[in-house]
C-alpha cells in the first residue's frame, strides 16, 4: 500500500516532468513543424545555469531558478530568429541545426565546467510523513507546481489571445498568416515558453537525481516517445501520453522484478495503440 | 455501355455530396458533367476513380465492378483521370512526367530493370516513343525537357492532360480541363479531344465553360449532389433546372 | 548539335577519367604505408557510405527514416547471434543477416506506410528505439546493454583485406543504388515521392513502391550492419542507437539530398573531421569544428557540399559583376565631361 503510494507520488512527478519537456518540443512539431532536437541540450543548460547561479555565485536556488529560466527564454528567442528561421520550416535542415547545437552547447558545458555528473541541492530540503511512507517535500513541491503549471499552460493556450494564435497556426499555418497572425511572432513565443519549460523541468529533476552534460539526452528520448503517443498536432493530448508513460516508468520497474519486462511492456503498449491509432493517440493531421 | 454508375451516394459529415446519382456512358462518345461549383462533380470522378469510397451505390466499368477499388487497380482497369487543380509531378520535366506515367505499359519486372537487360532496354524505348508521341499529340514536344513547374498553365493543364493518355486509357476522365485557358488554347484541346474520339476513346468530362457542349453526344446536368438532367445538348441546355442552377431564378 | 555532344562526351570521359583516379589511390593507399589507423577509419567511411546512400534511397520514395541505425543493428546481430551459436561462417551469416534486415524492414513498412511525411519520420524514430528496447530486453541472446564480444572475424587479424573487402562492396553497393535510382524503379519512386494522388492515377500503387523501397534500403542497412559486427567484432547497443540514425541523416543532407554523391562527400567529410584534427587540437574541443562545419554548410551552402561548385561560381560571378559595375563606374567618372 505504501509501496503504491510512493510510486503514485513518483508517477506523478515523473509525468509532470516529461509533460512539461514533451510540451516544449511538441509545441514546436505542431506549430513551426520542426523537430528540435536540440531540446533535451536546453533542458540541460537551463539546468546547469540554475546550478550556477545557485552554488557557485551563491544566489537563493528559486531565484536562480527564475534568471535561467529568463535566459533560456531569450535563447529561446534568439534560437527561433537567428536558427530557425532563416530556414523557413524546412524540417530536414531545422534538424541539421538543432544537432548542431546539441554539439555546441553540451560541447560547452563540457569544456568549460567539466564532463562529470553532480547534485544540484533540493529546492526545498526535508521530509514529510504520510503515514508509514516518507515523501521528499521536493517531489511534492514539484508535484504542485508542475500540476498548476500544467493547468494554468492548458488554459493559457485554450483562451488567451495568443494561445488560440498558436492553436490556428499549428492547424494550418498559411490560413492563420492569412488571418493576419503573425506567424513569427507566434513562433518565437512558442519556442521562448518551450526553452523556459525545458530549464524547469531541467532544474527540478536535477535536484531529485542529478546533473550532467549529457542529462539532455535521454530526456530527448522521453519527450519523443510522449509525443509519438500522444501524436502531432494535439497539445492536450501531451498530457494523456505524459501521464501514461510517467506512471509505467513510475510503477512497472517497481513492481517487476525483470526491469527488462518493463522496458518490454513499455514498448509493447506503444506499438499496441500506435498499430491502432498509427497517428498517435490524438494526432491529426498537420499541414 | 463503358461506364454505368447507379444509386451512388456519399455524405460527408452531415452533407450529402452526391445523392442517389446515376449515369451511363456509352463507348466511344464524349459526355458531360455540368453543374455550378459544389454541385459534386469532382466527387461523382473521385468515386469512380476510386479516391473515396462510396456510401452506397455501384459503379461498372468495362462489365467490371469498380466500387471501392484503389485507384491504382482502377488505373490499370482503364480509366485515366486528370485533376482539376493539375497537381504533376513538379520536379520532374515534361517528358518525365508522361514517361513516369507511362508506368502500367513498360513494365520490367525488377530483376530486368536492375540488370538493364535488353527486354527492359526494349521496354524502356517503346515507353519512350510512346510517350514522344503522346507530347507531339498535345503540342509539348518543344517544352520536353522542361521541368513541369515552370511551365505556364495552359501547358499544365495539357501536360495533365497527356499523363492521363499515358495511361492509355479507355476511358479518359477529364477534370476541368479548359480552365484557365486562352481561346486559341481551348480550341487546340477541343480539336485533341475530337481527334481522340475519333480514334476510339471515350471521354467524360466536368466543364464550366459550355463551348465544351458543341462536343459533347451527351450531356448530364447535376446540382446539389443530385442529377437534374441528362439528355442530348439541346434538350439539357434549355432545361428549366439546368437554367436556375446556373442563372437563378 | 555537334558541340553539344562533345562536350557531353567530353563530361563523360572527365567523369570516367576522375573514378579511375580515386579508385587507383583508394586501391594503392594501404600499399603508400598509410597508418592501420586511417586503414580504420576508411573501412568506417566505406561502410557509411553505404548506410548513408541508402538512407538517401529510401528518401527517393518520399520517407525520410531517422531509424534507420535501427536496421543496420538488425542486421548486426542477426549475423553474430548466428554464427556465434550455430558457428556459421560469416560468410554465410552476413547475407542472411541482410536478408533477415529486409523482411523486417519490410514488415515494419507496411503499417509504416499508412503514415506520411511528419507522422513518418516519427514512427521511424520509434522504430530505431523499440529495436535497442527489444534487444536489451532478449539480453540472454544479445548480451543487452553488456554487449557482445568475441565475434567470429570475416578474415584475418589484419586491417588490409577488411579494407579492400568493404572498398569493393561500398562500390558493387554503390553501382546498384546508382542503377536502382536512375532505372524506371527510381522513377516510380520518385514519382510517388512528388504527389502520391498523380501516382495513384497513373497506376502506380504508390504504398507498395514506399514499402519495397524502405526494404530495399533496409537490405543495405542490414549488410553494413552484418560485416560491422564481424569486423570490429565487439558490439554494443549504443553503436545503433538515436544519434546514429540522426548522423547518418546528417551525413546525407551535409552532402546534398539532392545528389546520388551528395552521401559520399558528406560522409567521408564529417566522418574524416575527427581523425584529421585529433592531434591538431584537444579531442573535447572537436565537436566544435564539427558544429562548426554544419552551420558552414547550413547558412552557405543550400544544396550541401555537392552544390559547392555551384555556389563558388555563383559567388565569383557575383563579385566579377561586382567589380564590372565599379570598373564603369569609374570610368564614367574619369570620363571628361563636354
Amino acid at each position: 500500500m505504501d509501496v503504491a503510494l510512493v510510486c503514485t507520488v513518483n508517477g506523478i512527478v515523473l509525468s509532470a516532468i516529461y509533460i512539461m519537456v514533451a510540451l516544449g518540443f511538441a509545441l514546436l512539431l505542431s506549430i513551426m513543424g520542426i523537430f528540435n532536437f536540440a531540446h533535451g541540450a536546453i533542458y540541460m543548460v537551463g539546468a546547469f545555469i540554475t546550478y550556477g547561479l545557485a552554488k557557485t555565485i551563491g544566489i537563493n536556488q528559486w531565484v536562480a531558478l527564475f534568471i535561467s529560466m529568463a535566459v533560456m527564454g531569450g535563447f529561446g528567442l534568439f534560437l527561433e530568429k537567428f536558427c530557425f528561421r532563416p530556414f523557413g520550416g524546412k524540417v530536414f535542415e531545422v534538424i541539421v541545426m538543432s544537432v548542431a547545437i546539441i554539439l555546441v552547447l553540451e560541447t560547452t558545458v563540457v569544456v568549460t565546467i567539466g564532463g562529470s555528473n553532480r547534485a544540484l541541492p533540493a529546492f526545498i530540503p526535508g521530509t514529510i510523513k504520510f503515514g508509514v511512507v516518507s515523501v521528499s517535500i521536493d517531489r511534492i513541491i514539484i508535484l504542485i507546481i508542475g500540476a498548476i503549471l500544467l493547468v494554468a499552460l492548458t488554459l493559457l493556450i485554450q483562451k488567451s489571445m495568443i494561445g488560440q494564435q498558436m492553436l490556428a497556426v499549428a492547424q494550418d499555418r498559411e490560413s492563420a498568416a492569412l488571418q493576419g497572425i503573425n506567424i513569427n511572432r507566434t513562433a518565437a513565443i512558442a519556442t521562448a515558453v518551450a526553452c523556459i519549460l525545458a530549464t524547469l523541468s531541467g532544474s527540478f529533476m536535477s535536484s531529485l537525481y542529478y546533473l550532467g552534460p549529457f542529462i539532455g539526452d535521454g530526456m530527448l528520448m522521453k519527450a519523443i516517445e510522449v509525443v509519438i503517443l500522444s501524436g502531432i498536432g494535439s497539445l492536450g493530448g501531451i498530457l494523456a501520453g505524459g501521464l501514461i508513460i510517467g506512471f509505467m516508468d513510475a510503477f512497472l520497474p517497481v513492481y517487476l522484478p525483470n526491469p527488462l519486462v518493463a522496458q518490454a511492456i513499455t514498448i509493447g503498449v506503444i506499438i499496441g495503440i500506435l498499430l491502432i491509432r498509427p497517428k498517435g493517440l490524438f494526432g491529426h493531421e498537420v499541414s | 455501355m463503358l461506364l454505368e454508375i447507379s444509386k451512388l451516394t456519399k455524405t460527408f459529415g452531415g452533407l450529402t455530396a452526391v445523392n442517389q446519382f446515376e449515369m451511363t456512358v456509352e463507348e466511344g462518345n464524349i459526355v458531360g458533367l455540368i453543374g455550378p461549383n459544389g454541385a459534386g462533380k469532382t466527387t461523382i470522378f473521385n468515386l469512380v476513380t476510386g479516391v473515396i469510397r462510396p456510401d452506397s451505390g455501384t459503379i461498372v466499368f468495362d462489365d467490371k465492378n469498380i466500387t471501392g477499388k484503389s485507384p491504382h487497380s482502377i488505373a490499370a482497369w482503364g480509366i485515366g483521370r486528370t485533376f482539376q487543380l493539375t497537381p504533376l509531378f513538379a520536379d520532374f520535366t515534361t517528358l518525365e512526367n508522361v514517361s513516369a506515367s507511362a508506368y502500367l505499359h513498360s513494365r520490367s519486372n525488377f530483376w530486368r530493370t536492375l540488370f538493364n537487360t535488353q527486354a527492359y532496354c526494349r521496354n524502356e524505348a517503346h515507353a519512350l516513343e510512346k510517350s514522344n508521341q503522346i507530347l507531339d499529340l498535345v503540342g509539348l514536344s518543344e517544352v520536353k525537357n522542361e521541368l513541369a513547374k515552370n511551365l505556364p498553365h495552359g501547358y499544365q493543364k495539357m501536360l495533365g492532360m497527356a499523363r492521363a493518355l499515358a495511361v492509355q486509357p479507355k476511358l479518359l476522365m477529364l477534370d476541368e480541363p479548359l480552365g484557365g485557358m486562352n481561346a486559341s488554347e481551348i480550341t487546340f484541346t477541343m480539336e485533341i479531344m475530337k481527334k481522340m474520339r475519333q480514334e476510339g476513346m471515350t471521354i467524360l468530362v466536368i466543364e464550366h465553360n459550355m463551348q465544351i457542349l458543341d462536343l459533347c453526344d451527351h450531356v448530364v446536368a447535376i446540382n446539389f449532389g443530385q442529377k437534374i438532367c441528362d439528355g442530348c445538348v439541346a434538350d439539357v441546355t434549355h432545361h428549366p433546372e439546368v437554367i436556375k442552377a446556373y442563372l437563378g431564378e | 548539335m555537334l558541340k553539344n555532344r562533345f562536350l557531353a562526351d567530353k563530361r563523360k570521359i572527365t567523369k570516367a577519367a576522375i573514378y579511375a583516379f580515386l579508385l587507383i589511390i583508394l586501391l594503392l593507399l594501404p600499399k603508400l604505408g598509410i597508418s592501420i589507423y586511417y586503414v580504420h577509419i576508411l573501412i568506417g567511411v566505406f561502410l557509411y557510405i553505404i548506410m548513408t546512400s541508402s538512407l538517401r534511397l529510401i528518401n527517393l520514395s518520399g520517407q525520410v527514416s531517422l531509424g534507420h541505425a535501427g536496421l543496420m543493428c538488425v542486421g548486426a546481430y542477426t549475423s553474430a547471434i548466428i554464427s556465434k551459436n550455430l558457428d556459421w561462417t560469416p560468410w554465410l551469416t552476413i547475407p542472411i543477416g541482410a536478408l533477415v534486415t529486409f523482411i523486417i524492414a519490410f514488415l515494419v513498412a507496411i503499417p509504416f506506410s499508412r503514415l506520411r511525411g511528419l507522422y513518418f519520420t516519427m514512427v521511424s524514430l520509434f522504430f530505431g528505439m523499440a529495436v535497442l528496447a527489444i534487444n536489451e530486453v532478449f539480453e540472454k541472446i544479445t548480451g543487452g546493454q553488456s554487449g557482445m564480444v568475441g565475434i567470429q572475424r570475416l578474415f584475418g587479424v589484419s586491417k588490409i583485406p577488411y579494407y579492400y573487402f568493404c572498398l569493393a562492396l561500398m562500390i558493387v553497393c554503390l553501382f546498384i543504388m546508382h542503377r536502382l535510382e536512375f532505372s524506371r524503379i527510381g522513377l516510380t519512386w520518385k514519382a510517388v515521392a512528388q504527389s502520391h494522388s498523380v501516382a495513384s492515377s497513373t497506376g502506380i500503387n504508390e504504398a507498395r513502391q514506399r514499402i519495397i523501397c524502405f526494404a530495399i534500403g533496409g537490405f543495405f542497412a542490414g549488410l553494413v550492419g552484418a560485416v560491422y559486427a564481424h569486423y570490429y567484432v565487439v558490439l554494443s547497443v549504443t553503436t545503433f542507437g538515436f544519434f546514429t540514425s540522426i548522423y547518418i541523416f546528417i551525413y546525407m543532407m551535409v552532402g546534398g539530398i539532392n545528389s546520388f554523391y551528395g552521401p559520399i562527400i558528406g560522409t567521408t567529410v564529417l566522418l574524416l573531421i575527427q581523425p584529421l584534427f585529433h592531434n591538431v587540437i584537444r579531442e573535447k574541443y572537436i565537436p566544435f569544428i564539427f558544429a562548426g562545419v554544419l552551420l558552414i554548410v547550413l547558412y552557405l551552402l543550400p544544396k550541401g557540399l555537392f552544390g559547392l561548385p555551384e555556389q563558388l561560381r555563383l559567388w565569383t560571378r557575383k563579385l566579377r559583376r561586382e567589380e564590372k559595375t565599379a570598373l564603369q563606374e569609374e570610368v564614367i567618372h574619369r570620363a571628361p565631361r563636354n
